[in-house]
């Protein structure tokens, strides 16, 4: 939509939103079916399925492309890699795998005596999980092997499992590991709606990561973002945020934005900042804002992300099926390691593998175009897991400026020594899997994936951002609901946790909202 | 040849089996060329000689380095850079200075030994580079022609998704 024929915004909304991701987008319905007047400010821009590329290169614009500084041990990469710009946030490209926390990942201090414990345990998010399951439709196993209790099964039948799936799946069972197909946010059958009309099943083209050209896939665009709008919410696509704005007694009154390259504000009764945990504390540092604590920006944390990659003979064409096909659990807790990870087969697109192997291995002349070449044959495997935070990772502003002429952050990451061992174990063991299944020319790319914490909630303002529901604990008028507000990274992937807190953050705005009134 | 892989690439693009978002975008990069703005005359002759040893190609058929140029000249990143290494262009610069300045004229053999040593040199620009020109190689609907991949054919979905479980379109597509 042209910039022009935008509506006004409605003046002074109840609720102001700022980021319509994982951790925006669902409180957006909430409010809205609640009767309240919220309005969302997105940074990026519409990207309906019709409009998506069969192309990694052209859909570079889902992703946030103003530099980002990599720094420490273990520098993150962001861009492609790591972060999400546009109307649905990273969902746009997430791979969609939609596993839930085990109740061991909210107290792993209590277990284990490091760490942080979250300040609610699995059982208050329980309820939230099924409804996120249901609403988005996930698809899954009839019986999950392990977490937690499920008072609902999964509303779809598990998707089609590809190459790699197959080879990880028979190279478990030799070794004695179980496997079951994932819990998968893309449609193994069409599915009705609301505010959006029927979402086709998956048609396997594999290319979750570069958007979902169906709307098979629980992008939250086609899901919750669609319901918030059938429900009176305004979703401005094109608005950054520039600063947010306060009165005399410090409580925030809105947000200065830029669109369309010309500056403008927005009063609200509320804002919820839901920009990411890059985003959320580079807009909260510049202002020194609900920084009290001093942890704004603190305990970043990535998971453990380690993949092997292989060879195979089996032509398996690594673009067709979800990439999110299968997984085990059994490594949940491990000897010698504080916490655990989870082992996922992969779907690959071209242009991810190449770039990955020329960074990974450093090959380069006709050894490059020579494995390249293979890439009908390339078969993957990773983990996910576990990562302490800790002192020494996070994220301040440098004094360089991003084309916008905005600070960019630099994001200070080293692994510890729990998330090196964590990272050897899985690597070993996914090389063994890999060596059983028959691949070749087997390579390990270490890695961190996820953006988590810098904003963590708690109970005690003195080392939390903001308190257990989601409110900052010194600045009235903000609330945060995002990657960020994590006290700990979790041994599972972050989506569905962080839908199902953003329903539980709402509810308790709603509450809060209702007694203020 | 070359001209014969072009009319294949061309026939599958516009075939029924491509969404029109994917023909677009591919049709325009199987056909682009820049004109070289960012760099001087000197470091650009640097660039595509290092270009084509890095990742062998053809410049008259994938203006590799011309993709490399024009992306430095518009301003745009990928988003991220390691904190303690330059601004793109600069790293660049200073890596094809690093280069023997008769680089492009050398033997290949020699090329190669230069290369080498700018990779433990400066490891960073030179990984930076490096998935740069495999990216716009790997993107380019040639390559994906003569490395046998079919995945943007993608309209009718694939049923079979399973070891070795071909569709025709598939399994005739490429070299
Ligand atoms: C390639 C990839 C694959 C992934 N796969 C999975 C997976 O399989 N399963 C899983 O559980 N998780 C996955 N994730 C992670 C998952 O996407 C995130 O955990 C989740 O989306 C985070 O939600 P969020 O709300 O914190 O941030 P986001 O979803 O990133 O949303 C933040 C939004 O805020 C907007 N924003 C930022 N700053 C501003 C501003 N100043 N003004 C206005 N708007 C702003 C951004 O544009 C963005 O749209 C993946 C991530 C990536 C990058
Ligand atoms: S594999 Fe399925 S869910 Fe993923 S992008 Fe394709 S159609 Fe969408």
């Amino acid at each position: 939509m042209a910039a022009e024929s935008r509506g006004a915004l409605p003046a002074a909304p109840d609720v102001l939103v700022i980021g319509t991701g994982a951790g925006g987008a669902p409180l957006l319905a909430r409010l809205a079916q609640a009767g309240l007047r919220v309005v969302a400010l997105e940074a990026g821009e519409r990207h309906p399925p019709g409009g998506i590329a069969t192309d990694e290169v052209a859909q570079a614009g889902l992703f946030w492309m103003d530099e980002r500084l990599a720094a420490g041990g273990d520098p993150v990469g962001f861009g492609r890699n790591n972060s999400g710009r546009g109307v649905g946030g990273s969902t746009l490209h997430f791979t969609a795998y939609t596993p839930r926390a085990h109740p061991d990942d909210f107290t792993l201090r209590r277990d284990t005596g490091q760490g942080v414990d979250w300040p609610f345990g699995y059982d208050e998010l329980e309820p939230y999980y099924d409804e996120v399951e249901q609403f988005i439709g996930v698809s899954g196993p009839a019986e999950y092997p392990w977490g937690g209790p499920r008072t609902t099964p999964y509303r779809h039948p598990p998707l089609p499992l590809n190459g790699a799936a197959r080879l990880m799946e028979r190279a478990c069972a030799e070794v004695g590991l179980r496997t079951s197909p994932a819990a998968n946010a893309a449609l193994s059958r069409p599915q009705e709606q609301a505010g959006f009309g029927v979402r086709p099943a998956c048609t396997n083209r594999g290319f979750c990561q570069a958007g979902c050209s169906t709307g098979a896939k629980a992008s939250l665009d086609v899901t919750y973002l669609a319901l918030a709008e059938q429900h009176g919410a305004v979703i401005v696509d094109g608005a950054q945020v520039t600063a947010l704005l306060t009165d005399a007694s410090g409580r925030v009154r809105g947000a200065r934005f830029v669109r369309a390259g010309r500056e403008e504000t927005l009063e609200a009764g509320t804002v919820v900042l839901a920009a990411g945990a890059i985003e959320t504390p580079r807009l909260l540092l510049r202002q020194n804002l609900a920084n009290s604590s001093g942890q704004v920006g603190r305990n970043f944390m990535a998971h453990v992300g380690v993949q092997v990659w292989g060879l195979v003979e089996d032509d398996l064409r690594p673009y067709k099926g979800i990439p999110g096909g299968l997984i085990s659990e059994d490594t949940h807790r491990v000897d010698g390691v504080v916490g655990g990870y989870l082992l996922q087969s992969l779907g690959v697109m071209p242009v991810t593998y190449a770039t990955q192997f020329a960074r990974g291995t450093g090959t380069w002349g006709p050894a490059l175009i020579d494995h390249l070449s293979r890439y009908n044959h390339v078969a993957g495997i990773n983990v996910l897991g576990d990562c302490l935070p800790y002192a020494h990772n996070y994220l301040e502003l440098s004094d360089e400026l991003d084309a916008r002429g905005l600070p960019k952050p630099r994001v200070h990451f080293t692994f510890g020594e729990n998330e090196r061992r964590m990272s050897a174990h899985a690597e070993a063991l996914m090389r063994d899997l890999w060596a059983r299944a028959g691949a070749r020319d087997v390579w390990a790319l270490p890695r961190a994936a996820h953006t988590i914490g810098t904003a963590r909630m708690g109970e005690d303002p003195s080392s939390s951002v903001i308190d257990p529901v989601g409110r900052a604990h010194d600045t009235p008028g903000l609330w945060i609901c995002d990657n960020s507000t994590f006290p700990s990274a979790l041994a599972v992937n972050p989506a569905l946790t962080q839908m199902a807190l953003s329903l539980r953050t709402a509810d308790a705005l709603i509450t809060h909202l209702k007694e203020t009134a | 040849m070359s001209t014969d892989d072009r009319a294949a690439v061309e026939a599958a693009l516009r075939g029924p089996a491509v969404t029109p978002p994917t023909r677009a975008a591919l049709l325009a990069r199987l056909n682009a060329r820049y004109d070289r703005q960012y760099f001087t005359p000197a470091e650009f002759g640097q660039l595509r000689a290092a270009a084509v040893r890095l990742v062998p190609h053809d410049p008259a058929e994938l203006d590799l380095a011309g993709l490399v140029d024009d992306r430095l000249h518009a301003g745009r990143t990928d988003g991220w850079r390691y904190a303690d290494s330059l601004p793109d262009g600069d790293a660049y610069r200073a890596l094809l200075a690093a280069l023997p300045a008769d680089f492009a004229t050398l033997a290949p053999g020699a090329q190669d030994e230069a290369l080498r040593a700018v990779q433990t040199r400066l490891p960073r620009a030179f990984e930076d580079l490096l998935a740069e020109l495999v990216e716009g190689f790997v993107s380019h609907p040639l390559t994906s022609y003569r490395f046998g991949y079919a995945g943007f054919m993608d309209a009718p979905g694939w049923p079979q998704v399973g070891p070795n479980e071909l569709e025709d379109r598939e399994a005739q597509y490429g070299r």
